[in-house]
């Protein structure tokens, strides 16, 4: 009797897990970094990896403290982070690496909304939208000095609040966060 | 006193369990013998009797329990003396059994609730971990759009705004014929 619960109990979780990755996925704002091969995984300086449920719950967790910030996360599925180092690394084909994932988003129907390029720096970001809906927005950033960094953001999302919010928050304390969570 | 023509086998009868006991008086004893040596019915019943009585005494005699004696004693004595359980050998096992359970049950209970304050802190920990990595995410992108927007800005004051507006005033001030000519 123990046997078939053990195996339902299973079954259930992982059709749950697959759901939840099948929905994620499906999303039009999601893209594949893991799959773009733009990092070597082991040598990030930063990897954030953050989903609906946790997003969710940090909306909840600081909606008193802070609204605006709340607001903004309470519309989002999914917030991936990679920061990359480029300190003794051959940055040119990181830098490659970018100019094509610039590509492969505007195949898949990613819009431009900002490319910079000044002095070997390269900035690019992309929103998916669907009418007067934004689905998802990516940031591809080369810095052949410091880093390079992908952040893929999916749900719905107002940039201009997010660029109102983003900017009054402070970097460089908060870039003391390890690369701590892998993908699920 | 009965003569031995009135004597009949019901008188018999109900002197015969005195009579094997020894409380008959000795005048009644011998009109009960008499009447047994002349009655074959009679002296059947007596044989039978006699054969239970011996037959009964000769079954074993269990001990009577000391706390019955003592309660017999103490009852003489005018005492009250409760009345003990009947399970009184078993109280030590349920006891010991109620024990167990409570044990297990306190203890489950205690797990539950550790289990779940460890749940909860781990919750918070991630909320907080979680809440910092979307604060760095939607930072860096601050800070992305912010440095951009101010490059661009820069970019259109100097090229659009500055550069035109000197040429301008440098021209204007060439054009004037008794003033020397200004560079700015």
């Amino acid at each position: 009797m123990r046997k078939p619960i053990v195996l339902l109990t299973a079954l259930l979780f992982l059709a749950a897990a697959g759901a939840r990755a099948q929905k994620l996925e499906s999303q039009p704002g999601y893209v594949p970094i893991e799959e773009l091969g733009l990092f070597p995984a082991d040598k990030l300086s930063v990897e954030i990896n953050i989903d609906g449920p946790l997003l969710r719950m940090v909306a909840a967790a600081t909606k008193r403290e802070d609204p605006g910030f709340s607001a903004v996360l309470a519309g989002l599925k999914s917030i991936k982070v990679q920061v990359f180092p480029l300190k003794g690394v051959d940055a040119d084909v990181i830098k490659t690496k970018i100019g094509r994932s610039a590509h492969w988003l505007e195949d898949r129907g990613w819009v431009s909304m900002l490319k910079v390029r000044d002095q070997g720096k390269e900035t690019f970001i992309y929103l998916k939208q669907a009418g007067d809906r934004i689905d998802g927005l990516t940031l591809l950033s080369f810095n052949p000095e410091e880093e390079a960094v992908v952040i893929n953001i999916v749900g719905r999302i107002d940039p201009a609040q997010i660029g109102r919010i983003g900017q009054r928050l402070n970097l460089p304390q908060l870039k003391k966060i390890p690369a701590t969570r892998k993908p699920e | 006193m009965r003569s031995n023509d009135e004597f009949s086998c019901a008188d018999a009868s109900d002197l015969l369990e005195a009579y094997l006991d020894g409380d008959l008086p000795p005048e009644e004893a011998d009109l009960l013998r008499e009447h047994l040596g002349s009655c074959a019915a009679c002296a059947a019943e007596r044989a039978l009797a006699e054969r239970i009585q011996r037959e009964l005494r000769s079954l074993p005699q269990p001990d009577c329990p000391p706390e019955v004696i003592e309660r017999v004693v103490r009852a003489g004595r005018g005492e009250i003396v409760p009345f003990p359980s009947k399970d009184r050998a078993s109280r030590p096992r349920i006891a010991a059994a109620a024990a167990v359970l409570a044990l297990a049950v306190g203890g489950g209970s205690l797990f539950v609730h550790f289990q779940q304050q460890h749940l909860q802190q781990q919750r918070e920990r991630q909320v907080a971990q979680a809440t910092q990595e979307a604060r760095f995410a939607l930072a860096y992108l601050g800070r992305a759009t912010h440095k951009v927007g101010l490059d661009v800005r820069d970019e259109v004051l100097q090229k659009r705004l500055v550069i035109p507006t000197t040429r301008s005033v440098s021209r204007s001030l060439s054009d004037l014929p008794d003033e020397p000519r200004k560079e700015f």
